[in-house]
């Protein structure tokens, strides 16, 4: 970082900013001049709106560009409701927040099936519908709109002026945001940004990734709703163009800019564009001489910049001048243990694959594989490159579901289920491209792995009524990273670790569903001598609690020293199955592992 | 034929003029206008006007504040917000849309700050009530519009209609007044259709109205667009009336047009046909004169009949502002409710689109002196006598 | 509706779904060589349309000093980069390309008699200024991030169309503009009028639709092109560049888009920002076609060409509800069928 340290804040002051923050919004209306009090308004409206991207589009990494037309609905139903029918604008707070969750739901519930970049080409289409749907509706006002909307009013105080409105805004602006971080700081919200890393990954630990996406799609709608019903009753006139898809555009711009990944650079977005395109619109037609849409120009011009140079915005520009946050999620209170699952008999059948099979179009990559685990026994899985290995792996867990086959698993059989459903049962796996997520802490990665151990949900983690689960959550997430050797490392960043260390971050991941069976997926790759010592080691003890361990492995020193049996594949098809030794000598073995090194 | 009140005024204007000692704070005036975005074709002769207008008004320096909102609610919001804080202005122009308009209806009220609106639709100003109060408007009622169509239609036999409009607030406004005044006259509208400003084709609208076989079609669109469905319907075969609103009148639409739009009927301000009209008319002098004064500043056809709204809201100011002076200094409440006062006792005032005769109830003040029909021929507008 | 008002719907919708289906091939082609989903195909519509405009009535049209501006940074950045790799023999051609031409271009425009040139020529002209506008936007703004996300891309692609909208008002006001038609003949089929013009764009349409048919299956570029969109890599490795293969299908997008502008400016009126419509419905049909099936996104943008058409005889105030609606369950259809694997960024 190349910030010079004069400019560094010291961490007392970090502390105190919030503080501060607060006290000078307290103060701000009194002291500053109307207008900028007004366009403090509206950047607060608009801070909202780009809070829900941010937890939609930066955390999620779900982007939508039909914000506006949520906005629209939160702002239309009170404008019905109140100027029709005098509903109290506190109840059409709630009528539109209600509504907003069923259109949302509705929604999220067709176009979040939409992949990649289906869904912002979905979110285009319905945000043009739901505009021309406002204007042509005789009942919403029409194109022509809605006047006359009454003013809020707190106990009998009518928030007539933009001053009074002003704390209204920014206490739902605080509130998001508060709501926001919480959420992220939990067990949902590591659901949450997982999805962006990887859902395969977050599926496997048992995160069920369709309702994560569809409940951060309903908050940013809430949001969205709120920030409309607040702009109803401050401009007190609805029309359709300020819910136009241009707008949606311009709150994902905002999002964009001041930093998509981060809670703060909504607000900085938020801010840093209305008050641009004030002073734009003030300035540029009299440079240029002409009218014209100069400001819109400029920031297409300033998006596409930001993108080139700083794809996270200008948030983390700023973090720059700060210390490091003083690795906040340090265990600090230790939570009574997990439950853990009671323990299967050694011995006793834990897996059993018969005649696997799957087909990637033409290709055979499994074909008729059959193997056994038992509890506390470690079976290798080995083959030359190709061989079909991880295919089977993703079969077996679920991740990749067989052509054909069945997979029985602790009596139960379950080739036909979801990957989540699998890890709710006891198998808990590794990926051979390691599948961490690099920005967030070992310590919320490892917590992931034991996310079907907790069941507090959304809500009680937005509103933090879950931190008793939360700290028994982290204590065993740092417990199985100690176990694994890595306690120095817990608060690093999962990405700045080497990569076999972070392999066997995954392996304490997986451990900290507290599996009866694992399957690892070449776990020894790029670990030195020690190293690969020590993860024996951990392996044997493991065995020696009872667990199953499935692996997949090319060195061969690793696997013969600490497999019970080993399992041969070649073409997708299992060559030779037997004990280290007599694998070792099976000349058909020997055939393949020469013919696949020449 | 000049009225003797009218005289007066102006031998009033002219004095103070005169005698005026400047003690006075300069007067501002804040414009918001759609320069940009869907009106902007409408919002940016009127924003043209504006530099043309008075700099000087009973003998008081008269500063222009002109910001653009870009057709949104919005920002005509935030402008309206930022003229009465920050530019403590005495009055306000604008905005060119209805929705605009209505928005910035509720901060003119709360900060008791005189609103001359430039927009067509009647629910601006009406009915006058607490917050329409300080309201005004410049532009033509869209029924006094639409009245006149009804009667060119009763005349010439035209008994059913069809009405294609945009898909807007422009659309909506003209369809409703005009449906209430059609029907109240008997006449039958068979269908009604809708369509974007920047559509690219409007064959299925125009196959429906040809199917209703409809003796008249209006179409209630503004600006160039509205040439598409005339187009359309000629193509098709349609041999009908066609009338247009005053919404086309500006010479883009006669280029764009050519040809296709021959024979359009519309209702416009006596401005689109001054040099046609007899010099009886009230207007003629007065229309004239801004022409004049336009094109001398932006080019030969250029003038448009939005421009008018605008000059015509300066002329309201510049009956208004020296009453109120007698009474308060600018840039004081009392100053912007003298104005107020003095704006609605607005009497004969001749002006580029008719003769305003404000009061109390009527915060529009034109009559039927406001509009006479017009047929493009030849690729011009000639007045219907 | 009788069958004389369906026929002429259908001919309505065809004519529509033929610009549809020439936008929407091309959003095909950048989408597979390059991963843009270009919003800003439409701009070049009305770029194309505008331009003629401006140079029949005699007018330098905008789009020539954006064609100077672009070329100016374009050459500039590029000049700084072959001094920084000591490549100083490429900077005489780079300048050529990126300063000289278009300056020759604006001299020549500045010199002819813009307004009583034939139809042909002007068009020809229109095409000179408009299309290299394609490979310098994609020089200038997605080659620096060629790799980053289909997510990252799209967003860019908005703010370019987000930027190019600004410009057109710029450069040609708020008040559209419609050229004179290339043909003044029409038929009578019954009683329905068929004007040579809508003709003349199915007939273009076809034309230039078989035109890229043959680029891709008979020219060395057209197959470099295909090689890139199957595989980037594999590509690479056979001495295809992908920025050569970014920058022309770029051209080739914007040759698309400013001739489908010059197609349709006579038959309607074009504005600064009619394009963004216009190319999310030539949109909808790419994604009929999953982004990467020529056929189908044709067939896809003249099924959206009708729906329109019909719709706006239904009910013409629903028509944009209708036809952006309809899209969501393609999409629904479209993200099932497509198969999907671990690459999800």
């Amino acid at each position: 970082m190349s910030a010079s340290p004069r400019l560094q804040l010291s961490p007392a002051w970090v502390k105190a900013l919030p503080l501060i923050g607060i006290a000078l919004l307290a103060v701000a209306p009194l002291l500053l001049p109307e207008f900028t009090v007004t366009l403090l308004n509206y950047i607060g409206l608009y801070a909202i709106v780009a809070m829900g991207l941010v937890l939609l589009t930066g955390v999620g990494g779900l982007t939508s560009f039909g914000q506006a037309a949520f906005v629209g609905l939160g702002a239309y139903t009170t404008a019905t409701l109140t100027t029709t029918y005098g509903v109290s604008p506190w109840l059409t707070l709630l009528v539109g927040l209600a509504l907003t969750a069923l259109v949302a739901l509705a929604l999220g519930f067709i176009t979040l099936r939409l992949s990649g970049h289906y869904l912002p080409l979905g979110t285009i289409a319905w945000g043009i519908s739901l505009y021309y749907l406002f204007g042509n509706v005789e009942f919403l006002g029409g194109h022509t709109g809605i006047s006359g909307i009454p003013t809020l009013g707190v106990f009998g105080f009518e928030l007539h002026s933009g001053r009074e409105f002003f704390y209204l805004i920014w206490l739902a602006v605080l509130g998001v945001v508060v709501l926001t971080r919480n959420l992220l700081d939990s067990r949902s919200g590591r659901a949450i940004r997982a999805l962006k890393g990887g859902s395969l990954m977050a599926e496997a630990m048992g995160v069920n990734t369709p309702r994560a996406k569809i409940v951060i799609f309903t908050v940013a709608a809430l949001y969205a709703c709120l920030s409309g019903w607040l702009y109803a009753h401050l401009q007190r006139f609805v029309n359709p163009t300020p819910f136009s898809l241009t707008q949606g555009i311009e709150y994902l711009f905002m999002a964009v800019i001041g930093g998509v990944a981060h809670v703060w650079g909504a607000l900085l977005g938020a801010g840093l564009i209305t008050i641009l395109k004030q002073w734009l619109q003030d300035w540029l037609p009299q440079l240029l001489g002409q009218s014209g849409n100069f400001e819109i120009i400029f920031f297409g011009l300033m998006m596409i910049f930001i993108l080139h140079r700083s794809r996270d915005g200008l948030w983390p520009i700023l973090l720059r001048f700060v210390p490091q946050a003083p690795a906040a999620q340090r265990v600090t209170t230790v939570g009574q243990p997990l439950a853990r699952r009671p323990v299967v008999e050694r011995g006793q059948e834990l897996l059993s694959v018969r005649e696997a099979t799957k087909r990637f179009g033409g290709l055979v990559a499994n074909n008729q594989m059959s193997l056994d685990v038992r509890a506390g026994e470690v079976v290798a899985l080995i083959g030359p490159n190709g061989a079909g290995k991880s295919t089977l792996f993703n079969g077996i867990s679920g991740v990749d579901p067989l052509t054909s086959g069945e997979i029985t698993f602790r009596g139960e059989r379950v080739e036909r289920l979801p990957s989540r459903e699998i890890a709710r049962r006891g198998m808990s796996r590794t990926f051979q491209h390691v599948r961490l997520l690099s920005g967030m802490s070992v310590l919320d990665n490892v917590a992931i792995g034991a996310h079907l151990r907790g069941d507090r949900g959304y809500l009680p983690a937005a509103l933090h009524l879950e931190r008793d689960e939360e700290a028994r959550l982290l204590t065993e997430a740092a417990y199985q990273i100690e176990r694994c050797g890595l306690a120095e490392h817990l608060n690093d960043a999962a990405g700045s670790l080497p990569l076999g260390k972070q392999r066997i971050v995954e392996i304490a991941r997986a451990l900290a569903a507290d599996p009866c069976l694992l399957l690892l997926d070449e776990p020894a790759a790029g670990l030195r001598y020690f190293e690969k010592q020590a993860l024996a080691e951990l392996l044997r003890r493991l065995r020696d609690e009872g667990i199953g361990v499935l692996l997949v492995e090319h060195d061969m020193d690793f696997v013969m020293g600490l497999a019970d049996r080993v399992v041969v594949m070649e073409f997708g098809e299992k060559l030779a199955e037997g004990l280290p030794e007599d694998v070792q000598r099976n000349p058909a073995v020997l055939e393949a592992y020469l013919g696949g090194v020449e | 034929m000049s009225s003797p009140s009218f005289a007066s005024t102006r031998l009033a204007v002219l004095s103070l003029a005169l005698v005026s000692l400047s003690a006075f704070a300069d007067i501002n005036v804040g414009v918001s206008v759609s320069a940009t975005g869907p009106a902007a074709s409408l919002g940016i002769p009127e924003k043209n006007t504006i530099a043309l207008l008075p700099k000087t008004i009973g003998g008081q320096k008269v500063n222009y504040i002109v910001l653009d909102d870009a057709t949104d609610t919005t920002s005509a919001v935030k402008n309206m917000r930022k003229l009465v804080a920050e530019d403590k202005v005495d009055v306000v122009i604008g905005s060119t849309t209805a929705p605009n308009s209505l928005a910035m209806t509720d901060i003119a009220a709360e900060s008791e700050t005189p609103l001359i609106s430039l927009a067509g639709s009647a629910i601006i100003v009406e009915p006058v009530d607490a917050k329409r109060h300080w309201v005004f408007k410049t532009a033509q009622n869209d029924a006094h519009m639409a009245t006149a169509i009804v009667e060119h239609m009763l005349n010439n036999k035209v008994q059913t209609v069809a009405f294609i409009g945009f898909a807007d607030a422009y659309g909506e406004g003209w369809f409703k007044e005009f449906a209430k005044i059609a029907e109240a006259r008997k006449i039958r509208i068979v269908a009604s259709e809708r369509f974007q400003r920047n559509d690219t084709s409007v064959t299925g609208q125009a196959l429906k109205i040809i199917a209703a076989k409809p003796d008249a079609v209006l179409i209630g669109a503004a600006g160039t667009p509205a040439v598409l469905p005339q187009k359309t319907l000629k193509e098709k075969g349609f041999k009908g009336f066609v009338y247009q609103t005053h919404g086309v009148a500006n010479s883009e639409f006669l280029r764009i047009g050519g040809k296709d739009v021959e024979g359009a009927l519309l209702p416009v301000g006596p401005l689109v046909v001054a040099a046609q009209l007899p010099d009886s008319a009230p207007s003629k002098k007065v229309a004239l004169d801004f022409i004049t004064r336009y094109e001398t500043a932006y080019g030969k056809g250029t003038v448009s009949a939005f421009g008018g709204h605008a000059w015509d809201a300066g002329l309201l100011l510049g009956a208004a502002i020296p009453q109120a002076l007698k009474k308060a200094q600018p840039g004081t409440r009392e100053f912007r409710s003298a104005l107020r006062d003095a704006l609605e006792g607005v009497k004969n005032l001749p002006a580029a689109h008719g003769v305003f005769n404000l009061n109390a109830q009527d915060h529009q003040g034109f009559d039927q002196r406001a509009r006479v029909m017009a047929r493009i021929e030849g690729g011009t507008w000639k007045l219907v006598k | 509706m009788d069958l004389q008002i369906a026929l002429l719907l259908g001919q309505d919708g065809i004519t529509n779904g033929a610009i549809y289906a020439l936008l929407s091939l091309a959003l095909v082609l950048v989408f597979t060589v390059t991963r843009v989903i270009f919003i800003p195909q439409g701009e070049f519509v009305a770029f194309g349309a505008l331009t003629l405009a401006s140079l029949q009535t005699g007018v330098l049209p905008g789009t020539l000093w954006l064609l100077i501006g672009l070329g100016a940074v374009a050459g500039l950045i590029d000049t700084v980069f072959a001094l920084r790799d000591r490549q100083l023999q490429r900077i005489p051609r780079i300048l050529g390309i990126n300063l000289a031409l278009p300056l020759a271009l604006a001299g020549l425009l500045a010199n002819i008699p813009l307004s009583s040139l034939g139809l042909p020529i002007q068009v020809l002209l229109t095409l000179a200024v408009v299309v290299p506008l394609g490979p310098l936007i994609y020089r200038l703004v997605f080659q620096p991030i060629a790799e980053a996300s289909v997510l990252v891309l799209l967003i860019v692609a908005v703010s370019v169309h987000v930027t190019l909208t600004g410009l057109g008002l710029f450069f040609f006001g708020a008040e559209g503009s419609r050229t004179p038609s290339f043909t003044d003949a029409s038929f009578e089929i019954g009683d329905a009028m068929i004007q040579g013009q809508t003709l003349l764009v199915v007939a273009a349409s076809l034309t230039l639709i078989v035109a890229l048919y043959l680029f891709f299956e008979r020219t060395l570029w057209g197959k470099a092109l295909r090689a890139t969109a199957m595989n980037r890599t594999g590509a690479r490795l056979m001495g295809i560049s992908a920025t050569m293969a970014g920058k022309l299908s770029f051209s080739v997008a914007a040759l698309i888009g400013a001739f489908s502008g010059i197609l349709i400016s006579p038959i309607t009126t074009i504005y600064y920002d009619s394009g963004f419509l216009i190319g999310l419905k030539g949109f909808v049909g790419a994604i009929v076609g999953g982004l990467g099936s020529y056929p189908l996104a044709a067939a896809g943008a003249v099924m959206v060409g009708l729906l329109e058409s019909y719709s706006s005889f239904w009910a013409s105030a629903f028509k944009e509800v209708i036809v952006f609606t309809l899209i969501i369950p393609v999409l629904v259809w479209r993200s099932l069928t497509t198969r999907h694997t671990e690459e999800e960024e």
